[in-house]
């Protein structure tokens, strides 16, 4: 007994003295990270306003119907796709644009991919062959087209190398100087090559690579392969995400964009100069954070290469996509991100505080390391600090939660300003119901969401540092045309070489 | 002001802030759905007028006469559905909307935002004049092709285009120079203007071909080749040789394969040798075959085994384009007892030929 009550002793006096050195300086770390945030959506703010204002003029009448313009090579990997693929590539055909292509690569399917989309297109194979732009893995199996040869669709086959390798494959066959990335079962909004590729028509000569909107679809209700109505998904995992994405994807995206040091676009939507691709030569095959990774290298060669270039994202919704609806997916895909984040910082590091990279170097990427990689470890720190002290009694109850309040609170009002935002701009939830759900969700994200995902990104962090293989996640998926599609279960965690999706 | 006092003040300043955050968000909906409900309101009997005229069955006038009538304040909702109709209407309809808004003032009043000290007040006030079609403000649009906004610029450029008045070509080719660091005009937004305006452009463009500027001469190569001006072969066979701008060179080639003649096939097939650049290798094959001379096809047949695989489509591509002489060449190719990669160039252009229906007429295929 004596022994026990004086370890009790022993450790109230240990956090009780580690809670006086970290408490202020972890108070500093959430205002400093939520101002920056807001700083962040100010500049999206100002962004928003001027597209806005620009969309009567923009000229999209005139981008939609140009023959001179950059055509586009819509790439769609595709790994057991067998339910949706149809309506996808569908959807992408009628996309309105002047000229684009719809490549599908299929990477080695085990379920009936290619018999779908062979009996839906009347595909037939033909000879063509796949130049060796970007080096790749994966061997070619065939190539398959429509009978009619004029539909502008392509379908590789080739043996599983995984999601990577299969972009890199489309990226070769492309034809069109304009290459975007879209996982088969995001939908796209029927303007969505329009809005992604305005930066590349307004300055074809320096924009390289745009990224668009992604939102959550889950609730969503679709019809052959169309976005028809706006909804919230159901589960409140569902709904925090739909937060967190206008939050951290959308306004914080944005907001860099408008910086200019944007260096993440994400997988899920992305469009790139090809040429630019062939010269970096196309997706890391062996990155889990595949698409930093390739934003990284091509900032890093374009300023090696001292040429004037743009990377920008286009804040006006543009790809829907199913976010995670059970714990257990989450937790893989937040430990596959942060683990990709840690990674590409790290192979990265040599850009870190060098001048020669510019905001790159000297304003983003410390971001990314002190407020994105770190964050978790001092959230995860803090909250057990926390909890400990109450247990231990060590820790004044008021002041504990007026702390807690503050800084939770803090993260709140950014959440808040966010939706503020979007609802004066974009208002895509039309329902009061959903958009009440949504405020909600803006609090109870600090009730368990955010330590959990915390911890999940230090997982992933600590996986990376032990050197585990890296594991990827494959969803099943239920279709489109459903009054709730996005339903999404974990095949369980699957090798590397299984094809994945991300956003 | 202890520590606990400071948390209290900031948690409650916090508080109001998030309060305040949440009525932002509710009155914008709200305002809205309020704004959105009476401008419905306003409308609807007018809705039907509006899309009798842009459908161009408004024959007695009344459609226009009735909406020309409407007072300010439903003109005012109304007039963003008339610009949304404006750019996708032609002939009759489009002169009616055109008429319909210089009746409520809305030409005169986008004249006079021209020198507004807005960027977004001068653009938006060129893009209506192009809508319209407003002959008689070219000399004002014109001006904003120096304007310090690009957006401006761009604008400008494609109203003129939309207006289609060839003395603003030298105007937009200036426009695409860059200087005191405003980015010159998109090429792709220069050329459709140019060739917008038709035939009337040549001389503009022959000048720009020698132009000291690589971004002018690319777009006057790009319009010659696509607008088919002939006169400018001689000017795009110098370019092609002796620019030192590979943009320009490779649309010089394209250019060529347009309105070059039969001495020119020689000049594409030099450039489509392997010691040239793999653009402008590949130009010179499509333009080949966008060109048709049969001294062409001996050049096409040897590059189908080049190590560019994509060269070596567009190879096969280009001779399908020759018909019945190019195909043959293609089936001889890719019948060859050892296939190599010609056998696998000329059978896969031979498929997707077949698959188009482009084989009907070749003997033996």
């Amino acid at each position: 007994m004596m022994i026990w009550s004086g370890f009790l002793d022993g450790l109230r006096r240990v956090v009780s003295a580690i809670m006086d050195v970290v408490a202020t300086p972890v108070l500093i770390y959430f205002l400093v990270i939520n101002t920056l945030l807001l700083v962040l959506m100010g500049l999206a703010g100002w962004e928003f306003v001027h597209q806005g204002r620009r969309k009567s003029y923009a000229g999209r009448e005139q981008t939609a119907a140009s023959q001179l313009g950059q055509g586009v090579s819509v790439v769609v990997p595709a790994y057991n796709e067998e339910v949706v693929i149809v309506t996808s590539v569908q959807a992408l055909l009628a996309l309105r644009f002047g000229r684009h292509e719809v490549v599908v690569v299929d990477d080695g399917s085990t379920d009936a991919t290619f018999e779908v989309l062979r009996g839906a297109f009347d595909l037939v194979p033909v000879q063509r062959e796949i130049p060796s732009d970007v080096t790749t893995l994966g061997t070619i199996i065939d190539v398959h087209v429509p009978r009619d040869g004029r539909t502008r669709l392509v379908l590789v086959r080739k043996e599983n190398s995984g999601r990577s390798d299969s972009i890199n494959v489309g990226i070769n066959a492309a034809l069109e100087p304009l290459v975007v990335f879209i996982d088969a079962d995001s939908i796209l909004e029927p303007d969505a090559l329009i809005s992604v590729t305005k930066p590349f028509a307004d300055d074809p000569t320096r924009v390289v690579a745009a990224g668009g909107v992604i939102r959550a679809i889950n609730g969503c209700k679709v019809v052959d392969g169309r976005m028809v109505e706006v909804k919230l998904g159901k589960t409140w995992l569902v709904r925090i995400q739909v937060v967190e994405y206008l939050r951290a994807f959308m306004l914080g995206r944005s907001g860099w964009s408008r910086f200019g040091a944007l260096i993440l676009i994400s997988g899920a939507f992305g469009m790139f100069r090809r040429d630019v691709l062939v010269e970096v030569g196309g997706l890391d095959p062996d990155s889990i954070g595949e698409d930093f990774e390739l934003v990284m290298r091509i900032h890093r060669h374009m300023i090696r290469d001292h040429r004037d270039y743009r990377v920008q994202f286009v804040a006006e919704p543009v790809s829907w996509t199913e976010v995670p609806v059970t714990a257990k997916v989450l937790r893989s895909q937040r430990s596959r991100w942060h683990r990709g984040l840690w990674e590409t910082l790290w192979k990265y590091r040599g850009m870190l505080l060098n001048p020669r990279y510019g905001k790159v170097g000297l304003v983003a990427l410390p971001y990314y390391w002190v407020f994105e990689l770190i964050a978790p470890v001092l959230e995860f720190v803090g909250f057990v600090l926390v909890a400990l002290g109450f247990a231990l009694g060590v820790v004044n109850t008021t002041y504990a939660l007026m702390f807690m309040a503050v800084a939770y609170g803090y993260a709140t009002l950014v959440t808040l300003v966010a939706m503020a935002i979007e609802e004066l701009s974009f208002h895509k939830y039309p329902r009061w119901h959903d958009l009440g759900a949504i405020l909600l969700a803006s609090v109870l994200e600090n009730l368990g969401y955010r330590q959990a995902t915390a911890w999940w990104r230090l997982e992933g962090w600590w996986a990376s540092l032990r050197g585990e293989k890296p594991v990827w996640g494959t969803m099943t998926r239920q279709g489109f045309d459903d009054d709730s599609p996005a339903v999404a279960a974990l095949n369980g965690d699957q090798a590397m070489n299984a094809s994945s999706r991300d956003v | 002001m202890n520590v606990g006092q400071t948390f209290l003040t900031v948690g409650v300043a916090l508080g109001l802030a998030c309060a305040s955050a949440v009525a932002v968000i509710v009155i914008a909906k709200l305002r809205r759905v309020r704004v959105g409900a009476r401008a419905k309101a306003m409308l609807a009997p007018h809705r039907g007028a509006l899309i009798v005229m842009a459908s161009g069955e408004d024959e007695d006038g009344q459609a226009l006469a009735a909406l020309c009538a409407v007072p300010a304040p439903i003109w005012a909702r109304l007039r963003s559905g008339v610009v949304a109709f404006l750019p996708k209407v032609r002939g009759v309809p489009a002169e009616d909307l055109g008429g319909l808004m210089r009746s409520h003032g809305e030409i005169d009043e986008a004249r006079r935002m021209l020198t507004s000290r807005s960027a977004v007040g001068r653009a938006r006030a060129a893009y209506l004049l192009g809508l319209v079609r407003d002959v008689d403000s070219v000399a004002l649009v014109v001006t904003l092709l120096s304007d310090p906004a690009a957006d401006v610029r761009m604008v400008a450029a494609r109203a003129l285009g939309t207006i289609g008045d060839p003395s603003a070509a030298s105007g937009i080719l200036q426009a695409l120079r860059t200087s005191h660091g405003h980015i010159g005009l998109p090429a792709w937004v220069a050329a459709e203007a140019l060739l917008a305006m038709g035939t009337e452009v040549g001389p503009a463009l022959e000048l720009g071909l020698t132009s000291s500027d690589p971004a002018v001469r690319n777009v006057c190569a790009v319009v010659a080749g696509h607008g088919t001006y002939f006169t400018a072969a001689p000017q795009l066979r110098i370019l092609l040789v002796t620019d030192s701008d590979a943009d320009v060179r490779a649309s010089a080639a394209v250019a060529l394969g347009r309105v070059g003649g039969a001495g020119d096939a020689a000049l594409l097939a030099r450039y489509a040798e392997a010691s040239e650049t793999t653009v402008l290798r590949r130009t010179c094959a499509a333009a080949l075959g966008e060109l048709g001379h049969r001294e062409s096809l001996e050049t096409l047949t040897g590059l189908l085994g080049d190590r560019d695989r994509r060269l070596a489509q567009l190879a096969a591509d280009s001779l399908v384009r020759f018909g019945s002489d190019g195909i043959a060449r293609l089936q001889e190719a890719a019948g060859t007892t050892t296939p190599g990669p010609n056998a696998r160039a000329a059978g896969s252009a031979l498929e997707l030929a077949g698959l188009r229906g482009q084989l009907v007429s070749v003997p033996g295929s």
